[in-house]
């Protein structure tokens, strides 16, 4: 039975999607839908760091985001951009996982501030995680310390024209290296990490699954998930009791 | 967990329940938590649930020199840099016995003002649209972004400005610096009677804010409430003047207070203190011309520079209360230890619990935006 630490850390490198798919009309759908798509975005509303002090100036009169169609938004279900606005610690990463594996695809992440590059100005500080790219698919980063509104909106120019051009779908790279992502998160939450959103199953329901979905990372989670009784016993609508404990509410 | 594998655990039958009050919430002030109990809409009790923000700011001092440390400390508070920088080079300068030239104390006191204006001016907008009141936070914001200008202009930061060091400021004022100032604050004053008009004699933030939040000036001694929060129970504290730090013995200004001890006297307190901080930029500006002198007392190579073993405990006045720093240095080229008394600390836990409780859920926003705290100085 192989534990956290016997799993090799290996780099893996995103397979490049392949082109479109020769059909004419639904190329021009997804023409279409991708200059949609550009000229809607939904921006959450969740202030990780400090960066979140140059996004009221940028959205407010004096710059003024809303022009570009980008908008505050306050679930994370109706929105298309997580905004992490610098350092994460290793307590907000577990809400910025939770949040972004609630929004819906097709969703972008863009890391402002140096502090999602490389742990900018706390490198060397044991509260924070440094990299969000090993957390999950970054699309954008605009770096500084902190960057200037006009930063912020050139680098939301550039994911819009990413986005029209279809460049931008690094929310499918979560789904086909789910294994991945989920290793890295377990190396820093420890290997009984688990969040309620189904990330397999929601491979599968979008076409996604790919060959580094699964790995040893999920066997790991499977493991450390509650076993999995039929619907009917669960409800107490007949069938056969099968003696495994009920450990839902474990919590 | 997957979604199929979630059980139903039965309650008791009741109107009670328990919210998560952010962190992803836009009735919260920045990346916090509270966890409430709610019967109806009244809170029955409320928990602060800090700690996304969480550096370790006070460990990360330890590893690097004196010199470094003034990168690190307005990382604190974010939207009131300048307190920060000042407070640790107060404390580094007594520390090392550097006798700080005038000028550069005149111009930390303009610094100083200037990012209290700008603090209160972001805390009004916030404030305001916890009441559904939005365009003042548009003012508000706008406005401050003239403040920001001044500061790039001053030391080519917005938000962060690495200007103060230990031994005076980094270089001298811009030509013809002053006298923009003095444009700004001309246009700032001018705004102050549409900011009357438009927020506070409105009836709806009137209404909305009086009796929300009430503490009692004992309660707010005992639960260590400082700077405007505090004046606003009816006691005149002001670091600035029963303290005084830099210049601010020669200057004169009045200390505001307000009796209610709600929200609409904390925002009332604020509101006075712009003013007050305009009239002393007014004394700064008309008095910089006439200090000549260096700005920047000689310090030893800052990158082998060992200060004396001891300790020291510094405060002053920033926006949100009273701040100080307590350093200590064993005569080494780092820190010891540094601890950071940072008033939103107080304010967004033990208060925000205790005014929480009893409220009703709609007004809990308002309350934490009222005590203006900060909660990357509460983590740190």
């Amino acid at each position: 039975m192989s534990t956290l630490q016997s799993i090799p850390v290996v780099a893996t490198k995103a397979e490049k999607p392949s082109g479109g798919t020769g059909n004419l009309l639904a190329n021009v759908f997804d023409e279409l839908t991708a200059f949609c798509r550009s000229r809607s975005l939904f921006m959450l509303h969740y202030c990780t760091g400090c960066g979140a002090i140059e996004l009221p100036p940028a959205m407010t009169s004096r710059f003024d985001m809303e022009r570009l169609g980008i908008q505050p938004m306050v679930t994370p279900r109706q929105a298309d951009i997580l905004l992490v606005t610098g350092y994460v610690s290793t307590k907000t990463l577990k809400r910025i996982i939770l949040t972004y594996e609630q929004m819906n695809s097709p969703k972008y992440v863009i890391g402002i501030c140096s502090c999602t590059v490389n742990g900018g100005m706390y490198w060397q500080s044991y509260a924070t995680a440094k990299v969000l790219a090993d957390y999950m698919p970054v699309d954008m980063y605009i770096a500084g310390c902190m960057p200037r509104p006009e930063a912020v909106i050139s680098g939301l120019r550039e994911l819009m024209a990413n986005i029209r051009a279809g460049r931008s779908d690094n929310w499918r790279d979560y789904y086909r290296r789910y294994d991945h992502y989920l290793g890295n998160q377990q190396r820093l939450f420890g290997e009984n990490w688990q969040t309620p959103t189904d990330v397999i199953g929601e491979a599968r329901h979008y076409g996604q699954f790919g060959p580094e979905t699964l790995g040893e990372h999920t066997a790991l989670l499977e493991r450390h998930q509650t076993p999995l009784l039929p619907f009917e016993m669960r409800l107490g609508l007949g069938g056969e009791k099968t003696g495994v404990e009920n450990k839902g509410d474990k919590r | 967990m997957r979604p199929e594998n979630y059980q139903s655990v039965s309650q008791p039958p009741s109107n009670e329940f328990e919210l998560f009050y952010g962190p992803n919430h836009p009735g919260i002030e920045g990346n916090y938590a509270l966890k409430v109990r709610v019967h109806g809409d009244e809170v029955t009790s409320a928990r602060a649930d800090g700690g996304y923000l969480h550096r370790g700011f006070e460990k990360l001092m330890e590893g690097r020199l004196w010199i470094q440390n003034i990168a690190l400390v307005p990382r604190i508070c974010v939207p009131d840099p300048v307190p920060m920088e000042v407070c640790y080079s107060l404390a580094v300068e007594e520390l090392g016995g550097i006798e700080v030239p005038l000028r550069a104390q005149w111009i930390r006191v303009m610094q100083l003002e200037l990012s209290r204006i700008a603090a209160h001016l972001f805390f009004f907008g916030g404030h305001a649209a916890t009441t559904g009141m939005y365009t003042p936070m548009f003012w508000g914001i706008t406005d401050r972004d003239l403040i920001l200008d001044l500061f790039e202009e001053l030391s080519g930061g917005r938000v962060y400005h690495i200007y103060n060091i230990p031994g005076g400021v980094r270089r001298d004022l811009p030509p013809g610096y002053l006298e923009r100032v003095s444009k700004t604050l001309d246009y700032l004053e001018s705004r102050l009677p549409d900011y009357d008009n438009l927020l506070f004699t409105n009836k709806v933030f009137v209404h909305r804010a009086t009796g929300i939040g009430a503490m009692t000036q004992e309660q707010a001694l005992e639960w260590g409430v400082t700077g405007p929060n505090l004046r606003a129970t009816g006691l005149a504290f002001d670091v600035r003047r029963d303290d005084p730090y830099l210049v601010y013995d020669q200057l004169d200004f009045d200390i505001p207070v307000e009796a209610a001890g709600d929200a609409w006297a904390r925002s009332l307190v604020r509101r006075s203190e712009l003013k007050e901080s305009l009239r002393i930029l007014r004394q700064v500006v008309a008095k910089l011309p006439h200090i000549g002198g260096a700005i920047r007392a000689p310090i030893p190579n800052p990158l082998a520079w060992n200060l004396p073993a001891g300790d020291v405990y510094t405060r002053v006045e920033s926006s949100k209360g009273e701040l100080a720093y307590y350093v200590v240095s064993n005569g080494g080229d780092k820190p010891y230890r540094v601890h950071v008394r940072g008033p939103s600390a107080m304010h967004a836990v033990q208060v925000l619990e205790h005014l929480a409780t009893g409220a009703r859920i709609e007004d809990v926003a308002q309350i934490m935006f009222s005590l203006d705290a900060c909660p990357p100085e509460v983590d740190r």
